[in-house]
């Protein structure tokens, strides 16, 4: 059993766009430049999805959050291929975490790079740790409304004969 | 016959030397006081030392948590699209694999919803009914990820 014909799901067709087609050490090792130079997009998925939690919701944001890192990865392919993936290889090989610590030298050749030729400041540290305030035009979801059932149990009347109960007790250590 | 003349053994002149009975101290470099404070200093040091590299740490695992939250929207949206993907491949497969039964409805056992109050609801099925349709080992690789990549 799987989910019923009645309820929407998006075709194959609209689901179907390029993916960002990087592995997790390259997609680190960019995370700084690409997360400043999508934020507005990133916010608006995220603020999407934690509102209404479904992800048919947020298909078109995703869409956007998918087509600007694309650009932004193309961008960093066209001017800083060489530090880029020398940077990456060094994340991917210096420790198990894909710490940033022990690839200072070739993070500075990268941002050196990103700084020249794409006018790209690297985020401080802590920058998408911090608490963001994101301006949107997105309607505020409505409260979940209140459910009301039809057929609440009726009280019994007053002089409802309350007989003693049939087999005693329903405590069965106290008897 | 008298030529052997007894000799006594006398003390060397001037005496015996006295014996060193006195209790002879350790050489003192340092005070009792100067000892509390040279460890107290130390340990002062050494803590300070001890707090900076904290403050390093914390902030490499700061720089690791930010980065991962700066492409978590990234990997979000591939991963909804994806798992909406295959929601539909498994309903698409269900009611191919059902077609022929008499009364069955896909995502009902025969008509019975799961959850009655909200028929039109989005529910996200359970991991097992998720995988059910695909083979087996992309669900092992996702169950035992640890282990297995």
């Amino acid at each position: 059993m799987s989910i019923p014909e009645e309820v929407y799901l998006p075709t194959e067709e609209e689901l179907t766009v390029t993916e960002v087609n990087l592995t997790g050490n390259l997609l680190k090792a960019a995370a700084f430049h690409y997360g400043k130079a999508c934020l507005s997009e990133n916010n608006e998925f995220m603020l999407c999805r934690n509102e209404l939690d479904d992800p048919r919701a947020c298909i078109n944001e995703g869409k956007a959050v998918t087509s600007c890192a694309l650009n932004f990865f193309r961008q960093v392919k066209k001017s800083c291929a060489g530090e880029f993936m020398q940077y990456a290889n060094c994340i991917d090989k210096s420790s198990s975490t894909s710490a940033y610590g022990p690839c200072r030298k070739t993070q500075a050749a990268f941002d050196k790079c990103m700084k020249d030729n794409l006018n790209m400041e690297r985020a401080p540290f802590d920058y998408f740790a911090r608490v963001h305030v994101h301006k949107t035009d997105r309607p505020r979801p409505l409260p979940e409304p209140i459910p009301h059932f039809p057929d609440p149990p009726v009280a019994l009347p007053e002089d409802a004969p309350k007989p003693p109960a049939k087999y005693g007790s329903r405590y069965l250590f106290i008897w | 016959m008298d030529s052997v003349t007894k000799r006594q053994e006398m003390p060397p002149d001037g005496g015996y030397k006295t014996i060193p009975f006195k209790r002879v101290p350790a050489r003192q470099f340092f005070s009792g006081y100067a000892l509390i404070g040279g460890y107290l200093g130390m340990t002062a040091g050494a803590a300070y030392i001890y707090y900076l590299n904290c403050l390093q740490v914390q902030k490499e695992e700061i720089e690791l948590r930010s980065g991962r939250i700066a492409i978590e929207p990234l990997l979000k949206a591939e991963r909804d699209r994806e798992y909406l993907k295959q929601l539909r491949r498994n309903r698409d497969e269900e009611a191919k694999l059902m077609a022929n039964v008499e009364g069955w409805k896909v995502g009902t056992l025969y008509g019975e919803p799961i959850f009655k109050t909200r028929p039109d609801a989005f529910i996200e099925p359970k991991f097992h009914e998720y995988y059910m349709h695909t083979d087996l080992w992309s669900q092992k690789l996702r169950q035992y990820f640890v282990w297995l990549s």
